[in-house]
């Protein structure tokens, strides 16, 4: 706690449990508790099969947990709340394809803005993710890391005040994830937002994160968190060569190759 | 040889995409023009030949057809434009009725098949009945339309939209009912009421189905049109048909014959210009263009 220590707690999540019901009921998640402090930057990383999925839909209200509390802003989160926004892992199903780029971002804002207003915030968030003339265009005519960056630019233009995003860069290439982290971690200062950020790659984890969650295999609980205290801002060659960086990404990578082995029959 | 069989390795690895997909050049579509119509005039002109030939009652020549087409329609005095006032008599009213039922059909199909669609207690409670009554020959329930609505417009309207309802009821069941999970997710992300979720969501994403209804609906309803006008009070294309066939006057049967053509062509192809308009996207997302 060592970086938000003042910080008050945005997002708390206590004793947080979901089973899925059914003929061989399913427990995904076992129990969570953590927090997210405002204006930090957190990071969940698993094995595969952790129940990440499972885990953003009941904190973003879009599913009901079996059991314990997801609290935004102290106030229970019981529908999708309105400073809460999710970026999808399947950008290509998540964007309108009737929609222009710029239609896309429109239409998530409210009703009542004025004309002037909106087409200001479509423009803005459209900068802040490089795309400042793509407006125009269909998301189906842009490629797949342009979309992401048009679902991230939706995102931002709803201002809320956090980001839930579900493994946004896990089908995109090297090059342009690298590319995607810096812009998050851009428009994260230009936004001051908020932002819990799940991914299965753990170099990723690290990079961006104030602090990172690691999750132990369905039914999940957490593992181990781990402040991340390197120096801001970050580079993707210098800051992966320090000595923290290397550290960090070896011991959470041990602690999950340790859940992967579990359960698993020795060879 | 050898130039051939390299040619077709290439094909077998990149699949060739349908003509249709490929931007036409000029060239090209001229030469798709002449194949379309010359392929016409060639039908024409051997109809022609073996019409004058054979001088039957019933079978006129076709330049006499377009000619009798012109004479009852288009000879009329320039301030209407050279339509005679059968137009008005008798193609406005079949195309009003026409147009009417089929709109009719449209709204409250799409209505239906959103609800039927969307809700599962509704779909198990109207669903096997839409089965049963989208099975019965709309033909067959001209006389119990007689007995509830005369023998006039109300009669044909509703008739018409009654024909044409299912086919835009059952595609836009299957369009609602394919909305992807993660546009509707995205919704409840970002709060949309249901006026968002309906016209923003779930209406574009079952649009090319519902305009795939349209289309055949439409083609049912001149179907429609033609038999609704062949009973009851005598008006309309479809009386023109019967009337002139009882009379033996077969050129006027072959010109409205012609017209309900022109009629079914002219509309569909309205119907298509404005659905690829409207659905550009649909095709669009599936060649992803990139």
């Amino acid at each position: 706690m060592s970086i938000q220590a003042t910080a008050t707690d945005l997002l708390t999540i206590e004793g947080l449990g979901h089973v899925y019901e059914g003929t061989e009921p399913f427990e995904a998640i076992g129990k969570l508790d953590f927090t997210v402090p405002e204006g930090a930057f957190v990071s969940i990383v698993g094995p595969s099969g952790c129940g990440k999925t499972t885990m953003l839909r009941c904190l973003s209200g879009l599913m009901k947990p079996t059991r314990g509390e997801v609290r935004l802003e102290g106030e229970p989160v019981t529908g999708v709340p309105r400073d809460l926004a999710l970026v999808f892992q399947d950008y290509s199903r998540s964007l309108f394809p009737w929609r222009t780029v710029a239609g896309n971002i429109a239409y998530v804002l409210p009703r009542d803005l004025p004309k002037a207003e909106r087409a200001a915030r479509v423009q803005e968030s459209l900068d802040a993710v490089g795309l400042g003339e793509a407006g125009a265009k269909y998301p189906w005519q842009l490629s797949g890391g342009m979309q992401q960056r048009v679902a991230i630019a939706r995102a931002l233009a709803y201002r809320p005040a956090i980001l839930l995003m579900d493994e946004p860069f896990a089908s995109v290439d090297a090059q342009t994830r690298a590319e995607l982290e810096d812009l998050m971690l851009a428009v994260r200062e230009q936004f001051g937002m908020t932002i819990l950020f799940v991914t299965h790659d753990i170099d990723e984890s690290v990079y961006l994160a104030d602090r990172v969650l690691v999750l132990s295999k369905s039914p999940s609980t957490i593992v181990e968190s781990l402040d991340v205290d390197l120096p801001r801002p970050r580079d993707q060659v210098s800051t992966r060569e320090l000595d923290d960086f290397v550290h960090l990404r070896s011991h959470i990578a041990r602690l999950i190759r340790d859940q992967s082995m579990k359960g698993r029959p020795a060879a | 040889m050898k130039v051939s069989s390299s040619v077709d390795t290439v094909s077998l690895a990149t699949p060739p995409r349908p003509t249709r997909r490929r931007p036409a050049n000029g060239s090209r579509r001229l030469k798709d023009f002449a194949v379309r119509w010359g392929a016409l005039l060639a039908i024409g002109l051997v109809w022609e030949l073996a019409a004058r030939l054979a001088d039957n009652l019933f079978f006129p020549p076709p330049s006499r057809i377009i000619e009798r087409f012109f004479e009852l329609w288009l000879s009329g005095p320039p301030t209407t434009f050279f339509l005679t006032e059968s137009v008005a008599t008798n193609i406005m009213p079949s195309l009003a009725r026409l147009l009417g039922g089929w709109a009719a059909a449209v709204v409250f199909g799409v209505l239906l098949g959103v609800a039927i669609g969307r809700s599962k207690v509704v779909g198990d409670y109207v669903e096997p009945i839409i089965h049963f009554v989208r099975a019965i020959p709309p033909p067959a329930l001209i006389p119990v339309f007689f007995i509830l609505l005369g023998f006039g417009n109300e009669m044909r309207v509703t008739l018409i939209a009654f024909a044409v309802i299912w086919p835009v009821v059952l595609n836009t069941i299957d369009g609602v009912r394919s909305v992807e999970q993660l546009h509707l997710d995205t919704g409840r992300v970002f709060e949309f009421d249901w006026r968002k979720r309906f016209f923003g969501i779930v209406l574009p994403s079952a649009s090319p189905k519902i305009f795939a209804g349209m289309r055949v609906a439409l083609s049912v309803a001149i179907i429609m049109m033609v038999i609704s006008e062949m009973v009851g009070r005598p008006d309309g294309i479809g009386n023109i048909i019967l009337g002139a066939q009882r009379t033996y006057r077969m050129d006027d049967m072959w010109a409205g014959i012609l017209l309900l053509g022109i009629l079914g062509y002219v509309l569909n192809a309205i119907l298509s210009a404005v659905e690829s308009r409207i659905t550009r996207w649909h095709r669009g997302s599936r060649e992803g263009v990139s």
